[in-house]
């Protein structure tokens, strides 16, 4: 049986849970058998550790639960088994915020090119190193730190 | 009554392409993000800039000669704009329409976008504005006509 470590309801009403993240999968299973569907999944930078925050709407009750669980080194369980609708949004969490969801298939860059380095939403990517994307005549994309390149 | 009588103009040649030409700049729809709204208020019968001959709004770059870039250029989108320019027949111009465009605007400190589309193409008119009234656009049109036909100090 999963732990909720505390509970709380945010201004507008909504049942925030916090779990440790070796629960997540069993917490997600069982709002899963009350028809709960996963509505986003965002992640937070809180520099020590990254928090994964994900909503889950019930359309029957119109009720919307928040589930966050935190992280210190970028590994998250993926819900990818539970809901279809995980793999795209843990693909963007992952290229965008560089956490790692384990046992997501087909873990890859969704918005940037393949090639791209760092995770820009994280608050230690350097905005000083700008970075150029450049198509080649077969249509693959390259990025370089070289400005020449390019456009 | 008509009398039969004929007034002669004379002119160059090269007067009477560049009258032609700036007065059926056919844009292409190349909206990119928010600024896109106001590029079609601006075709819309309120400004309607069919008035100056640029009613037709082109889907394809072979058809068009003025590109007007509407909207937040991400470098993702920079090798494909530049190619899609460089399909455009001569001759061509470029409206860059909003301060994205023109030097980032809002997202001046953002990782994604190109700081200035003139780095990518050349660009002709500056339209400022986040996003510039349908107005100012009609405005940039007639400078960039009025920059065809010569007639511009600058
Ligand atoms: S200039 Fe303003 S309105 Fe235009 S694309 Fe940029 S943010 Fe949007």
């Amino acid at each position: 049986m999963y732990k909720i470590i505390s509970e709380e309801t945010d201004k507008s009403g909504m049942k925030v849970l916090n779990i440790d993240k070796s629960d997540l999968i069993e917490l997600m299973e069982d709002y899963k058998d009350r028809k709960y569907f996963l509505s986003s999944i965002t992640g937070v930078d809180m520099k020590d550790h990254i928090d994964v925050i994900y909503h889950l709407h019930n359309f029957d009750k119109n009720d919307y639960i928040c589930v966050k669980v935190s992280t210190t080194d970028e590994k998250v369980p993926s819900i990818t088994k539970l809901w279809k609708a995980a793999i795209v949004d843990e693909r963007e969490q992952y290229d965008l915020m560089g956490i790692t969801f384990e046992g997501h298939d087909n873990l890859r860059r969704i918005l940037l090119p393949d090639d791209w380095v760092g995770h820009p939403l994280r608050k230690d990517y350097d905005l000083n190193k700008v970075q150029y994307v450049s198509v080649d005549r077969d249509g693959n994309e390259h990025v370089s730190f070289d400005d020449k390149e390019g456009w | 009554m008509k009398t039969g009588d004929m007034g002669v103009k004379t002119t160059t040649l090269e007067k009477a392409l560049e009258w032609g030409r700036s007065n059926s700049l056919w844009p292409l729809t190349m909206g990119l993000a928010c600024c896109a709204i106001e590029m079609m208020a601006t075709q819309a019968a309120d400004v309607d800039v069919a008035r100056f001959g640029s009613e037709i709004f082109r889907n394809s770059p072979r058809q068009s000669d003025l590109m007007i870039v509407a909207g937040t250029t991400t470098k993702r989108m920079a090798p494909r704009l530049k190619r899609i320019y460089e399909e455009m027949p001569y001759p061509k111009y470029v409206i860059a329409m909003g301060v994205c465009v023109i030097q980032g605007g809002p997202y001046v400190d953002g990782y994604s976008v190109v700081l200035g589309v003139d780095k990518v193409v050349p660009v002709d008119v500056y339209v400022p504005g986040c996003p510039p009234s349908p107005q100012a656009l009609t405005y940039g049109l007639i400078t960039l006509q009025k920059k065809i036909r010569n007639e511009t100090d600058r």
